[in-house]
């Protein structure tokens, strides 16, 4: 049923209240959730300990198939974490106020989901301890990293994406760090007094803070667009079939949005009804998210189209194999799997009533999500297995290695927004009161 | 020098009891609230932030070292492959981008902590926690002779509350 804005706080006071409850101490039900993430976390690092001790060869990578679940899963989870900055940089400076209720979890859910990526490239190495390789750092060799190579763009890319989603998180958080300091009394009071870095809510602090907060958006704004970019140049700039496009850089950026966004609703909907927050994670949010399931989904639809298309316009044998290949040959299932739930999942979501229509936008949200992991693994690998010579051509089965890791990686993710939950004001408590504000002078209706 | 401290409840009217202040002479004005109001910014008429500076500077390095780096490692171990030049700038653009980001956000930050954060204290015992609730402050610097003025004209525009900090 949709709250009507009634139902929202009547003090600015009110606010503070409401949120900061959500840190009350833990139920069971919530112990035994983060329990059952560490568990698979745990399950993960033994995997990984079975791999690094004995080698790559406890996955399914193979010649021809080098890339495989790991990458895809790189890729996926880097695409997650775009929503969280659409939403809090490009939305903030197209002032669109909607997004206030839900920014700080999409940007709790960027962090998390750009650490889990950042462990991807390290574990595909496999030698750990050798990912300092792809750092510029001086050595006696004299050796440099190769710039050219969209690899190494990869790692300023990635990198640089997360300091600044990390930044932006944390500069947007202090003033709510503050309002948890001079409210809760328990051992928790200190670690917000550090976190809050001495705020006082003064017009000078709030001068500079509006001014660097205004910055950081300005800055990570291209960076929604660049890191999904040259994520796809790791592809595009190759000469594989199936990878070798001009496309693939919208493509992508809009395939991350469209996975971010899903995978935002996919957590806000049982936070909402958990913590009882239905006058501020609104029905209209929901909404809004969905016209960008929506945009997205009709962007990627097209893109798989353009795909096609080309590679039978192009008139290239081995573009046309390619694609035949991932249609109709051994990865069909996943082919279809991620035209299903990417293009003709969402298709319902045109309805207004089925966008407002919140268990049945949830379910479409973790079909959306399965879809978009379905197609890094698609490109991945169907492009590599059925390259230019036919006596290379290979098939690729992930290892029980592999799958542990996979899973223990949403492990890992949902454990620290969990934790995160707990811990943090999931709403922004100061722009939710600015707007509080602002109707009272527009009307005095709130 | 005395500090007085007046005590509202929207950001319109500490607006409005600051430019009743500034009206009187007053210009050691500072304000507490819990929300960033434009009213207030304002009121107080500082300018804009220096924030800004440090971003421009964090960018520019960025793009400077980017493409400095990229360049001189490239020439320091050369990659001879089909005659190309070692040093490729399409190429190290996208480095150099991601270094102006970084070191853009990294400086803004850095600006943050150094105006907004680091030089605050002075302000430190007026504040309530009920400035991070739903209250403001209007905090006035002024001689102890000037304090009655003060306390007259925050009283005028319907302060809760109005005490003397410091005298």
């Amino acid at each position: 049923m949709a709250v009507t804005p009634e139902q929202l706080p009547e003090t600015a006071d009110q606010y503070n209240e409401d949120i900061l409850s959500v840190l009350r101490p833990p139920t069971p039900l919530y112990v035994i959730a983060v329990l059952a993430c560490a568990g698979l976390v745990g399950a993960a690092v033994a995997a990984l300990l079975v791999q690094t001790y004995w080698g790559l060869g406890t996955t399914g990578l193979m010649h021809p198939v080098m890339w495989g679940v790991y990458i895809t899963t790189f890729v996926f989870w880097v695409g997650i974490a775009h929503a969280g900055t659409l939403i809090s940089a490009i939305l903030f400076l197209f002032r669109a106020t909607w997004r206030n209720a839900i920014n700080r979890g999409a940007e709790a859910m960027t962090v998390f989901a750009v650490i889990t990526a950042g462990l991807f490239p390290l574990i595909h190495i496999g030698r750990l301890w050798k990912f300092y390789f792809m750092l510029p750092y001086p050595n006696q060799r004299g050796l440099w990293t190769n710039f050219k190579s969209p690899l190494e763009w990869d790692v300023f890319a990635v990198n640089t994406y997360m300091t600044i989603s990390i930044l932006f998180f944390i500069v947007g958080l202090i003033p709510d760090m503050a309002a948890a300091r001079d409210r809760v009394t328990d051992w928790r009071r200190h670690l917000y007094a550090a976190l809050a870095l001495g705020w006082r809510g003064t017009a000078e602090q709030w001068r500079h803070h509006s001014r660097a907060v205004l910055h950081l958006s300005g800055l990570a704004t291209p960076l929604v667009l660049s890191v999904h970019s040259v994520v796809s140049w790791d592809f595009a700039m190759s000469v594989v079939p199936g990878w070798h496009t001009t496309i693939f850089a919208p493509y992508f950026v809009a395939g991350a949005i469209f996975s971010g966004m899903a995978m935002v609703i996919t957590v806000l909907v049982p936070v909402r009804k958990a913590f009882h927050l239905e006058p501020y994670i609104r029905d209209v949010h929901f909404d809004n998210m969905g016209k960008f399931i929506v945009l997205t989904s009709t962007i990627v639809g097209y893109a798989y189209g353009v795909e096609y298309f080309m590679a039978w316009y192009s008139a290239n044998p081995y573009e046309q194999m390619s694609f035949w290949h991932r249609a109709f040959g051994d990865y069909w299932w996943a082919t279809w799997i991620m035209i299903i739930c990417n293009v003709v999942v969402p298709l319902p979501l045109w309805i207004k009533k089925v966008r407002l229509h919140i268990p049945t936008v949830w379910v479409m949200t973790i079909f959306i999500n399965i879809g978009m992991w379905f197609e890094r693994y698609v490109i991945i690998t169907t492009g590599l297995a059925h390259d230019y010579d036919p006596a290379a051509w290979g098939y690729y089965t992930p290892s029980w290695v592999e799958m542990t890791i996979l899973l223990g990686s949403f492990g890992w993710f949902f454990m620290l927004f969990l934790i995160f939950l707990r811990m943090f004001p999931i709403i922004a408590i100061q722009e939710e009161k600015e707007l509080f504000y602002h109707r009272q002078v527009a009307g005095g209706t709130h | 020098m005395a500090t007085v401290l007046g005590v509202l409840s929207s950001p319109g009217a500490t607006a409005d009891a600051l430019h009743g202040l500034r009206d009187a002479g007053f210009e050691d004005l500072d304000a507490f609230s819990p929300v960033p109001s434009h009213e207030i910014e304002h009121a107080l008429d500082r300018g804009p932030s220096r924030v800004r500076g440090w971003t421009l500077v964090g960018a520019l390095t960025g793009v400077f070292l980017g493409y400095l780096m990229t360049i001189w490692m490239a020439n320091d171990w050369q990659l001879v492959v089909g005659g190309k030049p070692f040093s490729s700038i399409p190429a190290y653009t996208v480095i150099a981008f991601e270094l102006t980001i970084l070191f853009g956000g990294v400086l803004t930050v850095i600006g943050l902590v150094v105006h907004g954060l680091m030089l605050t204290d002075s302000k430190a015992g007026a504040y309530r926690p009920s400035f991070s609730g739903d209250e403001f402050g209007c905090l006035v610097s002024c001689s102890n002779e000037q304090i009655p003025r003060v306390q007259e004209l925050l009283n005028g525009v319907g302060c809760k509350e109005v005490r003397v900090v410091e005298s």
